[in-house]
């Protein structure tokens, strides 16, 4: 081992070298902190393999242990964390519409993944299901959110364009979750939320205000324009559908402020001290915000 | 017979001192949380100079909407049982009235409590 560990909500990250005769590769090792990750963890090394072959830019896969619920990828070069990303794409000019494009070759590529040898991922396609998803996450709150009431039944309301069959999501596709280098993206990291359901949900959780840390007139991850992403997905052979696009800024921002709300309720239950959860409820109103704006018309 | 420095005053020397003098010295998961307390010191300030008359516009626009007189998380649980049950309601021209006056007064009460915890977001 040679590097600090990094401690997630489920799983630990540790830096290593494997040494195999002459050779030296570094690594990255993610180990699942209980038993029902390990079953994720096959499948998610089933999905890095698939993607790989689709083309999209992962880290490669070295060794599984489903029984360990260990992956070991070799190290990728390149930033992660979304102000330094945005500071190289301030730095150098070009940066950020590359970023763009590869954003949408990448996420083309990930939707074009063959879902027959991908079985056991869950399937969240149904949009009402999502909608009652949001209902339930809603009644588990303590205090009563009208914003986040409208919203729901805005979700109910507004029926989109036929969704196409399941399709393999990334689901959780934005800055900070994928490795930067001064060529574009080197890879994509974080595939825990993979799931079958609507393209589209990956291009509007990708341009969520709160994913431009700031940097928010540029509406891809605070480095890119719409038009440039939906050029590079259509290129790459995405079908870019625009009222699922609407539909699914709508529900990931009801999504994520209901988790934040979710995590302030869980301090104020006593669950977690920790002030980072505690001061989350003090960003809620922004998502709030984002979801009355977007609602208007 | 009165506190020197007031609240606010204290709120902002803390945020201060934070930021200036210890944040230097911190690093990874500590800065973070320096930061973040730093962040919440300044929102308080805010809060105590602008919160009070916030709250009381919002429970006075509710009153008004929903005609009926009492504390701000009374009308607040009164508004979402409302919205609850207006989602088995067919659209009427009344309710889609009723539904423009909501979401007005909601972005109002938002943009107020930007004002105390993220300043310029909404503009």
């Amino acid at each position: 081992m040679t590097g600090a560990a990094s401690v997630g909500a489920n799983r630990r990250t540790l830096f290593l070298e494997v040494i195999q005769r002459d050779e030296t590769t570094k690594a990255v090792a993610q180990i699942a902190g209980n038993v029902l990750d390990g079953a994720e963890v096959e499948n998610e090394a089933r999905l890095l393999r698939a993607a790989e072959q689709a083309g999209v830019a992962v880290p490669h896969l070295l060794a599984v242990d489903s029984e360990m619920g260990t992956i070991i990828s070799e190290q990728v070069e390149g930033e992660s964390i979304p102000r330094r990303v945005l500071r190289l794409v301030e730095a150098q000019s070009g940066l950020g519409s590359k970023l763009t494009s590869d954003c949408g070759t990448a996420l083309a590529k990930i939707h074009q993944i063959p879902t027959d040898d991908l079985r056991n991922l869950q399937d969240l396609a149904a949009s009402d299901r999502y909608a009652d998803e949001m209902d339930r996450l809603l009644e588990s709150l303590t205090t009563p959110h009208p914003t986040f009431r409208l919203g729901v039944r805005w979700l109910r309301r507004h029926e989109m364009d036929g969704a196409p069959k399941p399709t393999i999501v990334h689901g959780d596709f934005r800055l900070g979750n994928f490795l930067v280098s001064d060529r574009g993206i080197s890879a994509v990291l974080d595939w825990e939320l993979v799931h079958l359901g609507d393209p589209m949900e990956d291009l509007a959780w990708l341009c969520l205000r709160t994913w431009r840390f700031g940097a928010d007139d540029l509406v891809v991850g605070g480095f890119g324009s719409l038009e440039e992403l939906r050029s590079a997905y259509e290129g790459a052979g995405g079908t870019w559908r625009k009222e699922a696009f609407q539909w699914w800024t709508v529900a990931r921002t009801l999504w994520w402020g209901l988790g934040l709300a979710r995590q302030t309720q869980a301090y104020m239950d006593g669950d977690s001290n920790s002030i980072v959860l505690a001061a989350s409820g003090r960003r809620v109103v922004e998502l709030e915000y984002d979801l009355l704006r977007l609602m208007e018309d | 017979m009165i506190d020197r420095p007031d609240a606010a005053t204290l709120l902002k020397a803390m945020a201060a001192t934070l930021s200036d003098e210890v944040l230097p010295t911190t690093s990874g998961g500590t800065r973070h949380a320096v930061r973040i307390v730093a962040n919440l010191c300044r929102i308080l300030e805010r809060e105590l100079a602008a919160g009070p008359a916030a709250r009381e516009q919002t429970r006075q626009s509710l009153v008004l909407l929903l005609d009926r007189d009492a504390t701000l998380p009374e009308l607040v649980a009164d508004l979402d049982r409302t919205l609850q049950g207006s989602a088995s309601i067919d659209d009427t021209t009344d309710d889609a009235n009723f539904d423009a006056r909501v979401r007005e007064l909601l972005l109002a009460d938002v943009e107020r409590r930007l004002a105390v915890d993220r300043p310029g977001y909404a503009s």
